[in-house]
């Protein structure tokens, strides 16, 4: 017989610990332990037999990990509250007395901890802290925008604020901007940054206030670590990339609501030949590399860096630099810039280009204005990422590098109806017919699609195309573009085939038009076969007749597909019934499996097949309503 | 500064004293006065009260001076006790061993004040300087206890242990002197000594608790030695010390060095609020990462969809119905937390109000839900489905209805088949009993009984023919029409002897009555009757020779009825639980009994219990044994089907459900692999049941057909399933009152 064993000893009931004997264990309140839980990142566990962990009661409580809490007793960060009690005590006791210099020297001396060894602890590597800030972005980008009051200091906000423009001025610097979606609750933008797909949510600039059932205290320890988490990501990136950080704030264009035009990227002082060489990494991935452009690189290395060092400078030659590169390459089509012949290009691209992996720089060859009731943060981020230049009225702040009279100007994002304008210069009217105005949406979709999209459907006033969220869904979903494709191609097709037939030869609508017969063939009998119908049937023979069958050809055809459907029926009712009946030999928890499984997929079927019966009515009903007006 | 505070102060309370009444003001010129007499005495103790302080010495040495004094000789100390109590008589009658102090009037201050007794230093006063013989000094006198004498006088010369008297004398002395009880042993003299007056009041003091000294006053005024009225002339006429106002040099240089050290920057006023010299940030991830593990990254949330557009195709626009119900439903309950909603531009929508809300639940997921990491399963849910063999390779089973023969009266509740597998009897619940042919389904005789068929069974020898019926608490026992004469006459003979075997030796209640005439025809021709109120005869099973049945009565009974003999008897006393079946073994002489939850299995040979199943059903409906006699199936009214195999456990070896009504009734066929289920759902389960000769394989079921051709009636379904001997044909009885033929 082995040794005994004691109950409690091992096992679960050591593994775990219940949250009230956790916070007995480290002496703290709960308000500290939850502190440190999110600080640390720690959570409750579930055990696999919740009565072994709780010393034999069922009573739900929630469960850490022993271990997790024997590290949370040698934390730092605890030691600091616990000084911090004994701080608040004595602060308290001073303020009563009326001690205020006494008080006052106890204040400068408040015990303050710092995070970063957990931010090390937390994610080791690089890589781990950029795959985990998503949630830190959002919560910077939702405080930046949010009023101060007593319980948010004007400090945190400008502080949110702050991390929130270095990572835009990050994300555009380095054109790792892949989609965006306007959704209802906001902006999701996704970028790419060390090869981790980072996604954020920036809310409408529109002022949020604070539901009464949210803890802002919890909210506030969870921003204070993103803060700090934000912080050393972000000063990685930026020396990484060879810029200093933080970025220099230029206070009067803050004050004039730049935005992010405010702060300056400047190459970082120390060591300066690597971040010149980091620099010129940087500027090949932003343009196109070619081997002419390599050998001059080579030549005078000197000058490329001092370029190079000039661009990081003024970001607006920033911008307008790679565009005029760009301009450069597009030489060939120079009717790209050109206003009247510009509609020609993207239809080009649309038809021609397959979708671009990498499209960082889409927006390069055009000049954008923004029409004053757009969103500036949110277009002036996206096309700036796109390597575009815009432009903006001084009512949406300061800093527009150009004003709206500029010749250069090729789109102006409008998002207003139209109005008839009566008083109107003629150059201003000849300004008005060489841009194009287009409405937000076409910004958007055209990241999305990794091309230029024709602009026709998004012009101002126009009723907009849907617009489709870039993420994807699960595999099998119902996707709303399936059947405009096929509408699409069709159209295309004909459209095609009637070009050809123009062009080269009549050989191909020879050879597409007994297809076609053959198709409608085919499509008859199966469908007479299916129903049973004389009505159908005869129905069919007509459209035989037409597409020229004879009706031997089509009665054989008609019998052929009606016996096949036939057995198919029969041999899959059979299949059917045996596998029912084979369902039967299951054992209980393997049904309970199959049932689970099969829920899920016939969820998602109905799901899909609601949508695709509402498409059809909706489509239904459009064509009835034009009917009618016709 | 600090000696000008303190002056301050005591000005202070120098004009809180002003304030006090007339007495105390007099004060200082009764100083003066006293300063004389008394020198180096406070103000305060200008009460005359304070003057006995001093004079506590005199009364100390004085008592020295009576102990000596008692220790020498007592007859000198009496007199003086006697005084001193004549004296104490006079005032107060306490005895004083201290001289008694004088409250007297002081003729210089007016105030009363204690006067003692003048000292006359003679030699007699004093008897300090006399002292016991015994020269030895403090030592501990066992040193002594061998020795004759106890110490050395002051000449050197022993001084002898006194003559101790035995116990008599010392009672004796005790008795003749008077002072025996006052009196201590010496250890110095080794005598009894009488203890002195004084001792004797210490004694009585501290017995009573008391201080031990008779002049101490508990409650004397307290004297204020050092007081905190400044005077206004100083008691020292010497001039004020220099040090008192010259700065010190020393501290001086000390706060200079402090005052050079902040200069200097070596010592820093306020220390900097934070602690630490690092910077906010730095290059965190430039050492290489430590060996450990990453923690599991939190899992992110699902990235939006085509609804959550701005502006979505139309088909994601909620229903009016849709968004009542989205309304409805709890914020948790809810599958998404917003309605898909759709703005003709962007300019148009409205600010999100549940942001903070879902960032903030977004944040309560991450610290307080509990995460597990959990397989996605992505199987095929066919997969799961097991590999049967197909039916069509498992043929013949009965797979269509071959004909239907209807009972107008009601339910067909009991079915059986005869042993050549070519007549049916059916009998139901409006006490009709038919004789029908499989093949054709063509009637050929009916019987009529007055109340309902309980139960129906042929004989299973072939060498006689007649069948068993059930009807309330009889057994009938009928012959069939059309047999060969041969046969008739055997069965005439089996059932209706022409010499009734000898009654046994202990007679049952059960009558059997048997009629010899040609009334056969019509009627039974033998009728047992069961003891009355026993209950309907619900179910009869032969024994596979055809002379034993058993029947079981719906009150519970199980009978046992032996054809040759005419004897039938109870074998069992008392059975725990209701009967529900009964079954024979096919081949051993076993006996199945099902009660309500448990399957019994008796050896009637030794007539013991052998095993009890436990099918783990709630109530057991129906129970059929495989041919072999290895393997029993039961069905149960919580549509459980268990199979047992025998030899291998008490529980199931499988429990199929896949009825959703309660099992009615199970067969297995007499030679084919099949066996049939009926239910309450109005179906009929054929399944292939292939049983191995091999211990080690495993029984193959395999569900081969479900057959619907029965309705439901009153809830209820099919009611009996029994096969054909020879073909794969099963006859099924219905609560519709059709009987059918499923043929393969």
């Amino acid at each position: 017989m082995g040794r005994l064993r004691q109950k409690g000893k091992a096992g679960a009931a050591k593994a775990y610990v219940t949250r009230t004997a956790a916070i007995r264990k480290l002496q703290c309140s709960l308000a500290d332990f939850r502190r440190l839980c999110i600080l640390k990142g720690i959570f409750p566990r579930d055990p696999r037999h919740k009565k072994k962990a709780n010393k034999g009661s069922s009573a739900p409580t929630s469960f850490y990990y022993a271990k997790d809490i024997a590290y949370l007793a040698h934390e730092p960060v605890l030691r600091k509250l616990r000084e911090h009690k004994a701080f608040a005590k004595k602060l308290s006791r001073a303020l009563g007395r009326g001690e205020w210099s006494n008080a006052k020297s106890l204040e400068d001396h408040k015990p303050v901890y710092r995070l970063d060894h957990i931010i090390k602890e937390r994610y080791p590597s690089f890589i781990d802290a950029v795959r985990d800030i998503d949630d830190a972005l959002c919560m910077v980008f939702l405080f930046a925008t949010l009023p101060s009051n007593s319980r948010l200091p004007p400090e945190l906000i400008e502080n949110c604020a702050r991390l929130a423009a270095e990572w835009q001025l990050y994300v555009m610097h380095s054109r790792s901007l892949r989609k965006a979606f306007l959704s209802i609750k906001g902006v999701y933008y996704q970028a790419e940054v060390m090869d981790q797909t980072v996604t954020w949510l920036v809310p409408y600039q529109f002022t949020q206030s604070i539901p009464a059932d949210v803890d802002v205290r919890v909210m506030l320890t969870f921003l204070e670590l993103y803060q700090t988490l934000l912080g050393f990501v972000f000063f990685k990136l930026y020396t990484d990339v060879g810029l200093a950080y933080p970025p220099p704030l230029d206070a009067k264009m803050d004050e004039g609501a730049a935005g992010v035009g405010a702060f300056s990227l400047q190459p970082a002082v120390r060591a300066d030949a690597p971040v010149a060489s980091k620099a010129k990494v940087v500027e090949i991935d932003g343009k196109k590399v070619s081997g002419k452009d390599v050998r001059q690189t080579i030549k005078n290395i000197t000058a490329s860096s001092k370029c190079a060092s000039m661009d990081v400078d003024e970001p607006e030659a920033d911008a307008s630099g790679p565009a005029d590169e760009v301009d450069e390459e597009f030489v060939p089509q120079p009717s790209s810039t050109d206003p009247s012949t510009s509609t020609s290009l993207p239809t080009l691209q649309s038809l021609t280009s397959l979708p671009q992996t990498l499209s960082t720089s889409l927006f390069s060859p055009y000049t954008f204005f923004l029409s004053r009731e757009t969103s500036r943060p949110i277009f002036e981020f996206l096309v700036r990422s796109f390597g575009g230049r815009i432009g903006w009225p001084a009512s949406s702040g300061s800093g527009s590098p150009f004003d709206e009279t500029d010749d250069s100007i090729t789109h102006v994002i409008i998002d207003r109806p139209v109005v008839e304008r009566t008083n109107e210069s003629p150059e201003e009217r000849e300004r008005r017919l060489r841009r194009k105005y287009v409405q937000p949406q076409w910004v958007v979709d055209c990241i999305n699609a990794g091309k230029i999209l024709l602009e026709g459907t998004y012009e101002q006033g126009k009723t907009l195309p849907p617009h489709l969220s870039p993420f994807g869904e699960y595999e099998g979903a119902y996707d709303p573009l399936a059947g405009q494709d096929d509408e699409a191609a069709a159209e295309e097709e004909a459209s095609e085939s009637g070009e050809s037939a123009d062009e080269d030869d009549a050989m191909d609508a020879e050879s597409a038009e007994p297809d076609a017969g053959k198709l409608a063939l085919q499509a008859a009998a199966d469908a007479a076969a299916t129903v049973d119908d004389p009505a159908v049937l005869r129905a069919a023979e007509i459209a035989a007749e037409a597409a020229g069958v004879d009706f031997t050809t089509f009665e054989k055809q008609v019998k052929k597909s009606q016996k096949k459907a036939k057995s198919k029926v029969v041999d899959s009712a059979v299949e059917d019934a045996e596998k029912d009946m084979n369902k039967m030999m299951m054992s209980n928890k393997q049904k309970k499996l199959y049932e689970k499984v099969k829920h899920s997929q016939n969820k998602k079927a109905a799901e899909r097949a609601t949508l695709e019966d509402r498409k059809k009515a909706i489509q239904k009903q459009k064509q009835r309503d034009a009917r009618s007006k016709s | 500064m600090a000696a000008s505070d303190s002056k301050l102060t005591a000005r202070k309370r120098k004009a809180d004293v002003d304030e006090e009444p007339e007495p105390t003001l007099k004060a200082p010129a009764n100083l003066e006065m006293l300063s004389d007499e008394e020198d180096g005495e406070d103000i305060g103790s200008d009460d005359g009260e304070f003057e006995e302080f001093p004079e506590i010495d005199t009364g100390d040495s004085e008592s020295d001076d009576d102990e000596g004094d008692d220790g020498d000789d007592s007859e000198e100390d009496e007199p003086d006790v006697s005084d001193e109590e004549d004296s104490a008589d006079s005032d107060d009658s306490e005895i004083h061993i201290f001289p008694k102090a004088k409250n007297v009037i002081s003729d210089i201050t007016g105030q009363p004040k204690r006067v003692y007794p003048e000292i006359e230093p003679d030699y007699d006063s004093d008897s300090s300087t006399e002292d016991t013989p015994n020269r030895v000094g403090d030592i501990p006198m066992h040193w002594y206890d061998d020795l004759p004498h106890v110490g050395y006088d002051m000449n050197g010369k022993q001084v002898l242990r006194p003559a101790k008297g035995d116990e008599l004398d010392k009672f004796l002395q005790t008795v003749e002197d008077p002072s025996a009880w006052t009196s201590a042993f010496d250890k110095k003299a080794q005598a009894d000594k009488p203890l002195s007056e004084q001792e004797l009041d210490i004694i009585r003091r501290l017995y009573e608790g008391e201080n031990p000294d008779g002049n101490y006053d508990p409650y004397e005024p307290t004297t204020e030695w050092f007081t905190s009225k400044v005077e206004a002339m100083p008691l020292s006429a010497a001039p004020e010390p220099k040090r008192r106002w010259v700065p010190s040099k020393w501290e001086k240089q000390k706060v200079m060095k402090i005052v050079r050290a902040i200069r200097q920057g070596r010592i820093l006023p306020s220390k900097p609020k934070t602690s630490s010299t690092k910077p906010d940030f730095y290059a965190i991830w430039n050492e290489p990462p430590t060996s450990h593990p990453p923690p599991l990254p939190a899992p992110k949330p699902p990235l939006p969809t085509n609804a959550q557009s701005y502006n979505p195709p139309e088909e994601y626009l909620p229903t009016d119905k849709e968004r009542a119900e989205w309304e409805a439903l709890d914020a948790e309950d809810r599958e998404r937390d917003f309605l898909p909603q759709k703005y003709p531009s962007l300019r148009l929508v409205p600010a999100y109000d549940q942001f903070i809300k879902d960032r903030f639940n977004r944040q309560l997921d991450l610290y307080l839900a509990p995460r597990i990491q959990r397989k996605k399963l992505n199987i095929d849910p066919n997969s799961l489905i097991p590999k049967l063999p197909s039916p069509s390779s498992l043929k013949p089973f009965p797979n269509y209805k071959s004909l239907k023969f209807t009972h107008a009266a009601g339910r067909a509740r009991a079915i059986s088949v005869s042993p050549d597998g070519a007549w049916v009897v059916s009998g139901d619940e409006g006490g009709v009993v038919s004789l029908w042919e499989v093949n054709v389904g063509r009637e050929v005789k009916r019987w009529k009984f007055g109340d309902k068929i309980g139960a129906v069974e042929w004989c299973p020898r072939v060498d006689v023919c007649y069948f068993v019926v059930g009807i309330e608490e009889k057994l009938h026992f009928i012959i069939p029409p059309n047999l060969p004469a041969a046969v008739v006459t055997a069965t005439r003979a089996a059932l209706a002897p022409a010499i009734l075997p000898p009654p046994p030796a202990t007679p049952s209640s059960v009558k059997w009555t048997s009629i010899s005439t040609d009334a056969w025809r019509d009627s039974p021709i033998l009728t047992l009757a069961l003891p009355p109120s026993s209950g309907l005869v619900k179910q009869i099973a032969w024994h596979r020779r055809g002379d034993y049945l058993a029947s079981v009565s719906s009150g519970g009974g199980v009978w046992m009825h032996q054809i040759t003999k005419r004897h039938s008897q109870e074998p069992f006393k008392r059975v725990r639980g209701a009967v529900q079946l009964v079954l024979f073994h096919p081949t051993k002489p076993h006996f199945f009994v099902a009660t309500q939850q448990y399957v019994r299995v008796y050896n009637l040979m030794e007539q013991k219990l052998l095993k009890t199943l436990q099918p783990g059903i709630k109530w057991i409906s129906s129970m059929d044994v495989h041919p072999s006699g290895d393997h029993l199936i039961v069905g149960g009214y919580d549509r459980k089907l268990c199979w047992f195999d025998l030899e291998l456990s008490d529980k199931p070896y499988k429990v199929l459900r896949y009825h959703s009504r309660a099992i009615r009734s199970l067969h297995f066929h007499p030679s084919y692999p099949l066996f049939a289920s009926s239910s309450d759902d109005g179906t009929v389960q054929i399944f292939h049941a292939r049983v191995y000769n091999d211990l080690m394989t495993d029984p193959l079921i395999v569900p081969l057909k479900i057959l619907r051709s029965h309705s439901i009636k009153d809830g209820l379904g099919v009611l009996q399933v029994k096969w054909c001997s020879r073909q794969p044909w099963l006859v099924t009885g219905g609560a519709d009152g059709n009987a059918m033929v499923w043929c393969s």
